[in-house]
């Protein structure tokens, strides 16, 4: 039996966005045609007439904030995480965008159409869209983009098959691959966090890496770049010539940082502070700040950037590169205690790398590991590790301690292995110290990380897992060493397969075998969060809200 | 005479310097992780090419002592290197964060003398009274309490309950101050408005440890024999006190004023991140957690630098306070 959020309701509406982002295209674009020429599903255009009755109000300041700090520059090529990814994304916008709902958006985009035998797409682009500095958008910028920043910096292992790109018109842009892409794989990667579009006639030349203009970008979007105060906040001022002439609705925007969970919790309440993504304030805060009346939750909007607390398994390292001592140590670890304790609540169990927040993919039906340390101790006795002087082995386990769950996480587990006979050596360490230690010279038996996945799996799900994702130095990948031809054929498949129901056939299949063979384990799905105040409208209107560029949102007087 | 003095300061900064760079550099190259392991990771780069690309615009292929003799070379010629992280020359990094570190540290080091030392006076001219108990009390809650935990309690009052001050920042953002005179007269009253509690917070916790010396040092100077001759020339208690006990307890005062001064650069790091203070400490810790060295190394060289001046400013008051230690010093 699958559980999807929203039972049967949701499963309409997975199905019709495997439809629109299947082979059906022309027939359903067709069906479309007199509304917006695009792919809107029937769920968004319901929400879309109940919202309608209230007009957004135009005018004053929002001021946003997020669960972390300053970026290092307002925009940084290739990603340079959520930081820059919120301010940079205010100002570049992208081709499309993945609504709330799980279906795709034309942004600067207004149509992407596959070849019968997608191996190449054709991309129409909005006209009449003007950069920042008063020039036309056009496919020349796009082109460069492909070539100069999402290629060789922010898409490479995505882009791997691309062949040739060009611009058959103003317009129209044209990518050619040298195998079938799927279309939800492709239309992923234009609404990809990192794939925004700088413009070529400021960067081209030039090292887009180092360019100036990347703490104060040039773009198409809504917000044009207003000043940023360093250590504080950067402002931004509604672009009037913006190609959706009704938006942005407040008349400014304030991307403001506090370096302290408890000071943003106050800002909060002083109305200071008008929206916060990402959980900016600890769990425990969360309820009487709703209580205050003033503030509102909010848990939509991370579908396509969901996070999890993960343990690898070092596949060099004696005992934890068998995989039956690997599911006996799955049997010792209690999840619920975890989540109630660590998390407050705030956060599910993970079955498998993929996550219930991912409709699209999601499966129940994978092996799974109840704790169970009884079982735990007979699985190790029965792998022939008995106890000696009460220990089976001992393991040394690294806790990346960016998060302060992980640390508590990594004294849990201490405790939990030494309860079925594993002596554990646990390091809590600094982001660079744990980055080196699991990713650059896997120096660990056991560490426990992150990740945080889109909604399509390759290459950053898959990735953990395959034998090409093992790059020394290189973090959030494979970096358990865990090579598996099988797992590689069926990640080959899933890459190349264009039929969407054999498509998720193979994601299932994918799920399966990871939870199967267990080399990494995500054991919580992360819950995140936004918190606003209640005058705020439309903060949520992306299945990754903190790169959403807040053009629809606006503020009740 | 101050002249001399201030030379032989100057040169022997030199070679500080130098060393205070060498030791730094070698000290940050020997915790493990990279500039490189933390951007890339963040950066996502899975592209063994591009992170090639990086390391070599990082200047990472080098060896050390290259990596190191070029930017004592650099420093040599005002030139503190370039941070890849901000995407900015450090000095522009550093010049962007230190002035709201200035501030910040100057009014509370201005609250913590004002408060600590008369806090201090009170208590030694009351020894053993309800006043001493009370200073006594006072000095230890402030001291004890962690800085956030002081600023948090001041903000949830002074913010949330009473809505007397900001949250945090350091000016009302979009505010217009409109112009001449009168613009720079609202701005200061803005950032004023602003400084209050950080200040408060930070001073608060220094005016702990200036009213124990303060107090105990009038309680020592009070012993000595001019303040015996004051008494028995029948100089008032008020005159007693102002002349000829508190200019020389506030000797160590000043020593611990120096000392301090010194480590402004990083003494701020919990209230700015508190207060959300634009200031120096939050881009010194980030550095450091990144290692991003070139910025972490600047930052020592100009504090290094500015201990230097704050010594030799403690010096030359010293002169002033205490004239025998004047013939000393030449």
């Amino acid at each position: 039996m699958r559980k999807f959020r929203g039972s049967s309701h949701s499963r309409s509406r997975r199905q019709f966005l495997y439809r629109s982002a299947g082979g059906a295209l022309a027939a359903t674009s067709a069906a479309l045609a007199g509304t917006t020429g695009w792919l809107v599903s029937p769920t968004r255009a319901v929400a879309a007439d109940a919202s309608s009755a209230v007009t957004p109000r135009r005018g004053g300041t929002l001021v946003a904030s997020w669960g972390g700090l300053e970026p290092q520059a307002l925009f940084v090529p290739g990603g340079g995480g959520s930081s820059p990814f919120m301010t940079s994304t205010k100002i570049l916008e992208r081709l499309l965008k993945i609504d709330e709902k799980l279906a795709f958006q034309p942004v600067l985009a207004t149509d992407v159409k596959a070849s019968a035998d997608f191996r190449t797409y054709t991309v129409a682009l909005r006209k009449n869209v003007l950069w920042h500095d008063g020039k036309p958008f056009t496919a020349d910028d796009v082109v460069y983009n492909v070539q100069e920043h999402w290629k060789p910096i922010s898409a490479g292992v995505a882009l791997k098959a691309l062949k040739r790109v060009s611009a058959p018109d103003a317009h129209t842009v044209k990518l050619e691959f040298s195998t079938p892409v799927p279309e939800f794989f492709f239309k992923s990667i234009l609404a990809g966090q990192y794939q925004v579009v700088v413009p070529k006639h400021l960067y081209a030349g030039k090292d887009i890496i180092t360019n100036p203009l990347n703490n104060a970008p040039v773009g198409t979007g809504p917000w044009k770049y207003g000043q940023w105060v360093r250590g504080s906040y950067v402002s931004y001022t509604r672009n009037e010539q913006y190609w959706n002439v009704a938006q942005p609705y407040p008349d400014k925007l304030v991307v403001r940082w506090w370096g302290d969970p408890a000071s943003r919790s106050a800002a909060l309440e002083t109305g200071e502070l008008g929206v916060a993504f990402s959980n900016p304030v600890p769990a425990r805060d969360i309820d009487r700040l709703v209580k205050t009346g003033k503030i509102a939750v909010d848990t939509r909007g991370y579908e396509n950037a969901a996070w999890t607390v993960t343990v690898e398994f070092n596949q060099r390292r004696d005992h934890v590169k068998r995989r039956e001592v690997r599911q006996a140590i799955l049997h010792a670890i209690d999840r619920k205690f975890i989540i109630d304790t660590i998390y407050f609540g705030r956060g599910k169990p993970a079955v498998s790398p993929i996550f219930r927040t991912n409709a699209l993919f999601f499966t129940d039906d994978v092996p799974k590991y109840p704790f169970d340390p009884a079982k735990a101790n007979a699985l190790l006795d029965a792998a022939g590790l008995p106890r000696k002087n009460g220990t089976r082995f001992s393991v040394n386990l690294v806790a990346a301690a960016w998060f302060e769950e992980n640390a508590k996480l990594g004294q849990y587990l201490k405790q939990a292995l030494q309860d079925v006979g594993i002596t554990v050596k646990l390091d809590s360490l600094d982001r660079a110290t744990s980055l080196k230690r699991i990713y650059s010279d896997y120096d660990y038996d056991i560490a426990i990380s992150n990740f945080t996945a889109p909604l399509e799996l390759v290459p950053v799900v898959t990735q953990l897992f395959t034998t090409d994702g093992i790059v020394k130095g290189a973090a959030f990948r494979n970096a358990t060493g865990y090579s598996n031809p099988a797992m590689d054929a069926l990640v080959d498949r899933l890459t190349v397969e264009t039929d969407n129901a054999k498509r998720q056939k193979l994601a299932h299949d994918f799920a399966r075998l990871a939870a199967t063979e267990v080399p990494l384990v995500p054991l919580v799905e992360m819950e995140s969060f936004t918190l606003s105040r209640t005058n705020v409208r439309n903060a949520t209107t992306s299945a990754n809200v903190q790169g959403d560029a807040l053009a629809d949102v606006w503020l009740a007087s | 005479m101050v002249m001399r003095l201030l030379l032989r300061r100057v040169l022997q900064a030199i070679p500080l310097l130098l060393g205070v760079i060498v030791m730094n550099f070698c000290l940050i190259q020997s915790v493990p992780g990279t500039l490189l392991d933390v951007m890339t990771a963040e950066q996502q780069v899975t592209d063994p090419a591009l992170i090639e690309r990086l390391r070599v615009t990082y200047g990472m292929d080098k060896p050390l002592w290259q990596q190191l003799l070029h930017y004592i070379d650099a420093v040599a010629h005002l030139d503190l290197g370039y941070s890849y992280r901000h995407n900015l020359p450090v000095f522009d990094v550093i010049m962007a964060h230190l002035p709201a570190t200035l501030v910040l540290m100057l009014a509370s080091l201005l609250v913590a003398v004002i408060v600590g030392v008369s806090a201090g006076v009170v208590a030694a001219v009351n020894v053993n009274t309800w006043r001493d108990t009370l200073v006594s009390i006072a000095a230890v809650v402030c001291f004890a309490a962690p800085s956030f935990w002081l600023g948090i309690m001041l903000i949830i009052l002074f913010s949330v309950k009473l809505g007397w001050f900001p949250v945090g920042g350091m000016t009302t953002i979009g505010m217009d101050y409109g112009t001449g005179i009168a613009s720079a007269w609202h701005a200061s009253l803005d950032v004023l408005h602003h400084l209050t509690l950080p200040a408060l917070t930070l001073g608060l916790f220094y005016a702990a440890t200036y009213a124990r010396v303060m107090r105990a040092s009038m309680l020592e100077v009070a012993r000595q024999d001019h303040v015996r001759t004051a008494q028995a020339k029948g100089l008032t208690r008020r005159a007693i006190i102002t002349r000829h006990m508190v200019r020389n307890a506030m000797l160590p005062v000043v020593t611990l004023l120096g000392l301090q001064i010194g480590t402004v650069l990083g003494g701020s790091i919990v209230v700015e991140a508190v207060f959300s203070w634009p200031g120096i400490g939050g881009v010194l810790f980030d550095s450091v957690m990144s290692r991003n060295y070139p910025v972490v190394l600047g930052l020592l060289v100009l504090s290094s630098a500015l201990v230097i001046v704050a010594n030799i400013a403690v010096d030359l008051v010293y002169t002033r306070l205490d004239p025998p230690i004047r013939t000393h010093a030449s």
